[in-house]
């Protein structure tokens, strides 16, 4: 009956499909809930990324119709805020028939694994994603330690 | 609303299967007023050239597709590669070849404009 073992590579992966989804049934009722109202979480800040490259770390964070004026950026040693306030872009005159983009105002604090170089911190906003490269400080570089 | 075909799709081969990004819908305003319909949908990261709009039947697609780089190892990722999708019923009266769309700070904006004989008009007593 099975003559390609693609077959029951296709069966076997099937069932464990079926199995994650079970698993994640409850999970996805209330998925709408957890996420919050796109891009940002239920209590209102926005999704970050965050990478550590070695030298620095890189933070992403979804900022859709803000602008750089709407955004603030703090930091402190290794403690790190972003602020902002999304404006209502309603148009005058309109009757709005569905609202689900809100505009609010979020903080949202990191604590930095390690101390950075709050000189060289550079911050960049496009097509609505933030985007912070945080040097690390000399002292949290990763060093080559050489073998005598 | 769903996308999962996967369970009755026939894969023919293990190693072509390509890996497939989550489609979500965006979040949306609609505005109208006499005489346009407008409409905001968030998509944060998604590029120009990679965002389609149809209208097609009087239905408007739209999707965006957002390939974000990852410069390096994540200690933790809350949002990734992800397609935007979503699908909306637009009234007839609607002029197709004048829609328009524009796409600023991650927001997608179309303008679809009533055509003439549409719009509301004030009927004259004599």
């Amino acid at each position: 009956m099975w003559t390609r073992v693609n077959d029951i590579d296709r069966m076997v992966g099937a069932m464990d499909l079926f199995r994650s989804r079970m698993n994640r049934l409850f999970s996805d009722y209330d998925r709408f809930a957890d996420q919050g109202k796109g891009w940002h979480f239920a209590d209102g800040t926005p999704r970050t990324n965050f990478y550590d490259t070695g030298s620095q770390f890189e933070i992403r964070a979804e900022v859709p119709g803000l602008t750089k004026d709407d955004l603030n950026i703090k930091i402190q040693g290794n403690y790190l805020e972003v602020s902002g306030t999304r404006k209502p872009d309603a148009p005058e005159g309109y009757k709005a028939h569905r609202v689900e983009r809100s505009a609010a105002s979020f903080t949202r604090s990191f604590t930095l694994p390690s101390e950075v170089d709050a000189e060289k911190i550079e911050a960049s906003l496009n097509e609505g994603i933030l985007s912070l490269t945080l040097p690390k400080a000399e002292a949290a570089k990763p060093k080559l330690v050489t073998i005598h | 609303m769903s996308e999962r075909t996967d369970i009755m799709k026939r894969e023919e081969s293990m190693l072509q299967r390509r890996r497939q990004i989550p489609t979500i819908a965006p979040v949306v305003d609609i505005f109208e007023n006499d005489d346009n319909i407008l409409l905001y949908a968030d998509m944060p990261g998604v590029a120009k050239e990679n965002i389609r709009v149809n209208v097609d039947n009087g239905k408007l697609f739209m999707s965006g597709v957002r390939n974000l780089k990852t410069p390096g190892a994540a200690n933790w990722e809350e949002f990734g590669d992800v397609e935007y999708s979503r699908v909306f019923y637009v009234p007839q009266t609607i002029d197709v070849g004048k829609v328009n769309a524009e796409l600023s700070d991650g927001v997608l904006r179309l303008h679809l404009p009533k055509s003439e004989a549409a719009k509301p008009r004030q009927i004259e007593i004599h």
